[in-house]
């Protein structure tokens, strides 16, 4: 029986794909990004602990299939009444792609919307085997300039490409372009602007954009991991406009997300 | 100006903001005059037939109670000239008034100004009357010393044995399509047919007297119109008008009927003095005059607005005055001006109208806690009323709450009510169900303390070396029969005590049935005699056992003696807080969506309300059991020493009824709705209460309410019976503990009904910020 390595299932999720949904979020992730909010889904696929209050915890479970079934089944009738469904989303997903593709393929069978959060750093192989199943990608975009995406964060521009294109050429999914605002990071003005001829490159109207959050601070603190981003302050809603404007007034529809 | 000018376009601009600070100008003050007119009444009628003495002393008041008609009132009838007073009605208890005389204006709850003067009155003329020959002393005298035993254990607590039953909704349908006259002539064929029959002459006496109260308003309008400034002569002369043709006609507008329909209730306060008095389902027997409203040109929409406006600030004009100790299970006062909007009609669709719509949308206008708005949702809701629904809620006063036909219907024809009446159920009181019209319910007699209970039975057993957790459970189970057995004793002695000193022939008159039997609802006159107990702590019972069940019977990580020593120290020392610790956090609670743990829940509430069930009261009725505490989880819980689930001594029980326990859900709002769904809701025939709170961020924008109104309908499918939401930020609360004075005007949920907050003693209002928040 395929298991996945899953360290959170977080219901009553309402902005990430339409409806009301439970998150799946599956670890392990092949970039490194400072900013990362769910610091534990770094590194390679393996079980995790952290302390937390001065107890050690165990952050990671091995689950089935059906295990995960049935924490996605206790929301059911709210995915049915919203037009909800389930959500992968890591670390990334797609790194324990077999046990995604196996999850995805069950949640599609009974109805259930399905969405992935992705960066799309993953072998082609890999967004083969859950496309089939997946009704929505929410897919990243960082960095788009292949040296510092590199150093950075680890990613491999080229495979991105390549994954988001897959998506984008499956008729069957809705592919939504995510853009997390990291001041110093992805905020830069030619980095926007790469991103913008990307979208428009492959003929893509719309993305959401993410302004930067510290939720995630806490958990470096439980993991005894430095967090390089603890003094970098929060966008202002002129720099979160400025932003918004950079795409709209190209023809890129920009949706704010997040930003409660 | 050429058209000519009639009171429906007299006015000049809105008074309805200006009417709304009047109401708040002064302080609650408590009026005496009701009391004086009502002994001076008895006094004079000694010897006669109880029901006749008390219809008298009504017809008394509404002969001489003095009357006024505020500035820019469309619709009059007030029981006091100054707004918002405190009614005493010493005749069913004089006592408590006179213990608390001088703490009145101070008490933490719900202060009421007393003037010297006043009390001097009180203590010479009111509290010498009636000690000895009230309610009160015919109830103490009844209760047995089993009754008692059950109160001073502290597991039972009986309402209304110092006020009015209330609880109550009148056939408004019947009497807006009779008119006064007809009540008059019936009541009078029927005494011609029964002269012995004292119901009918008294109920004749208070119908006969509300005609001349209807006339004492017509000649003060008359009399005003010299004073008055030009547009508001014309008003008044219609109001002059109006109310002489109200005194036997049936309206035939929608004006008209809104002011029979608000005299209705007034005469029925000055009768009972109850809680209370709910108006039903107001957009469904109001819907056609105001449709027929809005298709008459002549009629312009601003008046609509004025007079509907009018009606909703008069509801907050009653308060209802309660003893410190009914003030704190009930705070805030919720008077009770309930209105049920939309749900299914006797064809089994969904019904909506433009006046269910209006009442909404006025509501976001004036933003006060009564009328206590509810919207009945069922799986049928047109998704536009859903909509507008949740935009009102997202307004964060908690109104409307939510009500499910699809567990209310079900469970009133569980109980033998058929189905065309158990589709017409209205929302009473705070969050309990009642078939208008139709029903003497006593649907707040009782509250029974299911933790006092579990408390008890664990005493029972903390020396026993065989103690095991099915032997445990089987004793708190037997314990609840035992005390069930009492609290309908308990409740009987009351509902005889109302039979016998408090007899209510007006409203009766307006109870389906009553006439035909010729008795009053108190004597078992009405169509559906009910009496209902509220179980309260059912969730910290539920994870008192879990914890119970697990850490000592399964893991044995300590005996169950050591745990009672432990709740008898109230946590005490570092080891006992640990304990606690441990307790709180490593065991699952209700709300979490632990369908092994929300059964044991279940399974409780479930033999309480089929043992509940077993019992008939003396009117023939059967006994419901209710789901919802108001307010009193916080004084309940002051009777609970420290508990299993990691509760320390005297400190709340879970709000609401069936929310989970303060602080303990931490899955979202979606696992606290599975936890509660798992109860069988339709057994809560009463009434059952569930709080769940949001951030304002969550429901923002038009994909906020698209989510919300998803999430209702999700709420529906799962047959949970009723939800009530507060939609203000923790930093809104905190702010307004902190700087009352920029907050006069916030409104939130306490519990069934909606206050102001700065009204709310400081244990409330922490309870109401506690809440677990749901947002993302």
């Amino acid at each position: 029986m395929t298991q996945g390595l899953v360290f959170n299932v977080q219901r009553y999720s309402i902005h990430d794909g339409p409806g009301i949904r439970t998150i799946v979020f599956l670890q392990g992730c092949p970039l490194h990004c400072p900013w990362c909010s769910n610091p534990e889904s770094q590194g390679p696929v393996r079980p995790l602990t952290w302390v937390k209050n001065g107890v050690e915890e165990t952050i990671t479970h091995w689950m089935t299939v059906d295990q995960v079934l049935d924490e996605i089944e206790k929301d059911e009738v709210f995915y049915r009444t919203s037009g909800g469904g389930v959500t992968l989303s890591g670390g990334e997903c797609l790194v324990q792609a077999d046990f995604s593709a196996e999850l995805l393929k069950a949640v599609h069978a009974l109805g259930i919307n399905t969405a992935i959060e992705t960066t799309g750093a993953v072998p082609m192989r890999s967004v083969q085997k859950v496309l089939p199943y997946v009704d929505q990608a929410l897919f990243d975009l960082k960095i788009m300039d292949p040296i510092r995406a590199r150093d950075v964060i680890g990613d491999n521009v080229a495979m991105v490409k390549a994954s988001f294109e897959a998506f984008l050429q499956a008729d069957s999914v809705k592919v939504t372009p995510r853009i997390p605002l990291i001041p110093g990071y992805t905020t830069v003005p030619e980095n926007l602007q790469q991103i913008v001829d990307y979208v428009q490159s492959v003929g893509v109207p719309e993305v959401h954009i993410l302004p930067f959050h510290q939720y995630g601070s806490q958990k470096y603190k439980y993991l005894k991991r430095d967090y390089q981003l603890e003094d970098t302050p929060l966008l202002t809603t002129e720099e979160v406009d400025t932003i918004h404007t950079l795409f709209e007034s190209q023809g890129i529809h920009a949706v704010v997300s997040g930003l409660e | 100006m050429i058209a000519t000018q009639t009171y429906l376009n007299a006015r000049p601009t809105s008074q309805i903001q200006a009417m709304k600070a009047h109401l708040f100008k002064t302080k609650r003050q408590i009026s005496i005059e009701r009391a004086l007119l009502y002994t001076k009444s008895y006094q004079q009628t000694q010897g006669q037939p109880l029901i006749l003495r008390r219809a008298q002393a009504t017809a008394y008041i509404l002969d001489h109670v003095k009357i006024s008609i505020r500035d820019g009132e469309l619709l009059v009838g007030n029981r006091t000239v100054r707004p918002r007073s405190g009614i005493l009605s010493p005749e069913m208890d004089p006592y408590w008034i006179m213990d608390e005389i001088d703490t009145i204006a101070t008490r933490p709850q719900d202060q009421f100004e007393f003037t010297e003067t006043d009390k001097a009155t009180y203590r010479k003329v009111l509290l010498p009357y009636w000690q000895g020959r009230s309610m009160k002393d015919f109830i103490n005298a009844k209760l047995t010393p089993e009754v008692k035993g059950a109160l001073d254990d502290r597991v039972i607590k009986l309402n209304q044995t110092d006020k009015g039953q209330g609880h109550i909704i009148m056939d408004f349908p019947a009497i807006l399509s009779r008119g006064v006259g007809d009540y008059v002539t019936t009541l009078q064929a029927k005494i011609e047919q029964e002269p012995d029959n004292d119901f009918f002459k008294a109920a004749l006496l208070v119908f006969e007297a509300m005609q001349r109260h209807f006339q004492r308003y017509a000649d003060l309008a008359r009399e005003m119109i010299t004073t008055a400034p030009a547009y508001r002569k014309v008003e008044l002369a219609e109001i002059a008008s109006m109310c002489e043709r109200l005194e036997t006609k049936a309206p035939t507008t929608f004006y008209e009927a809104l002011q029979l329909l608000w005299m209705t209730s007034i005469v029925g306060q000055f009768e009972s003095n109850a809680s209370s008095l709910s108006l039903g389902r107001m957009d469904q027997y109001l819907g056609d005059f105001y449709q027929a409203a809005l298709d008459d040109p002549e009629i312009p929409a601003s008046f609509l607005h004025e007079v509907l406006g009018d009606f909703y600030l008069k509801t907050n004009d009653v308060v209802l005055l309660r003893s410190a100790e009914s003030a704190k299970c009930f705070a805030g006062f919720p008077t009770g001006y309930t209105v049920s909007l939309g749900g299914y009609d006797k064809y089994g669709q969904y019904s909506v109208n433009a006046l269910s719509n209006e009442m909404l949308d006025i509501y976001h206008e004036i933003q006060l806690p009564q009328p206590n708005l509810s919207v009945r949702i069922n799986e049928q809701i047109p998704r536009r009323f859903l909509n507008k629904t949740c935009e009102t809620i997202r307004l964060g006063t908690g109104i409307p709450m939510i009500f499910n036909d699809e567990v209310c219907i079900p469970g009133f024809l569980s109980k033998g009510v058929s189905l065309d009446d158990a589709r017409d159920y209205g929302v009473v009181g705070c969050v309990e169900t009642t078939i208008p019209g139709r029903t003497y319910g006593l649907h707040d007699i009782a509250l029974f303390n299911l933790m006092r209970v579990m408390e008890l039975a664990i005493d029972d057993l903390k020396d026993d070396p065989e103690v095991t957790y099915a032997k445990l459970r089987q004793h708190i189970l037997d314990k609840i029969d035992h005390y069930v057995k009492i609290v309908t004793a308990g409740s009987d002695i009351v509902d005889l005590g109302h039979r016998n000193f408090a007899p209510i022939p007006f409203l009766s008159a307006l109870v389906e049935d009553c006439i035909q039997n010729g008795k009053d609802v108190t004597q078992g006159g009405a169509r559906y005699n009910f009496s209902g107990v509220q179980g309260i702590g059912e969730p910290n019972l539920a994870d008192s056992l879990y914890v119970i069940k697990q850490a000592v019977f399964e893991n044995h990580e300590l005996t169950f003696k050591h745990l009672v020593e432990v709740l008898h120290s109230n946590y005490a020392g570092e080891d006992g807080e640990a304990l606690r610790q441990h307790l709180i956090h490593d065991f699952d609670k209700y709300g979490n969506d632990n369908a092994e743990l929300d059964m044991e829940c279940a399974k409780i509430f479930r033999h309480f309300a089929l043992e509940l069930g077993k019992y008939h009261n003396i009117r023939g009725g059967e006994f419901n059991a209710g789901a919802y505490t108001v307010s009193a989880h916080i004084p309940l819980g002051e009777d609970v020493g420290a508990t299993p689930d990691g509760r320390k001594a005297h400190e709340q029980l879970a709000d609401g009824g069936l929310s989970p326990m303060v602080g303990r859900d931490h899955l979202g709002p979606t696992a606290v709705l599975k936890s509660v769904s798992k109860i069988d809701n339709t057994l809560a025939v009463n009434g059952s209460l569930l709080n769940v709170k949001f951030s304002p961020a969550t429901l923002k924008g038009d994909n906020g309410i698209k989510k919300f109104a998803d999430f209702l309908m999700a709420f529906t499918q799962l047959k949970i019976r009723h939800v009530q939401f507060n939609v203000q930020s923790r930093e809104t609360l905190l702010d307004a503990q902190k700087h009352p004075e920029n907050y006069a005007g916030l409104v939130v949920r306490v519990a069934g009904y909606s206050a102001f907050f700065v009204d709310l003693n400081k244990h409330i209002q922490d309870d109401i910020i506690a809440r677990a928040e749901h947002s993302l």
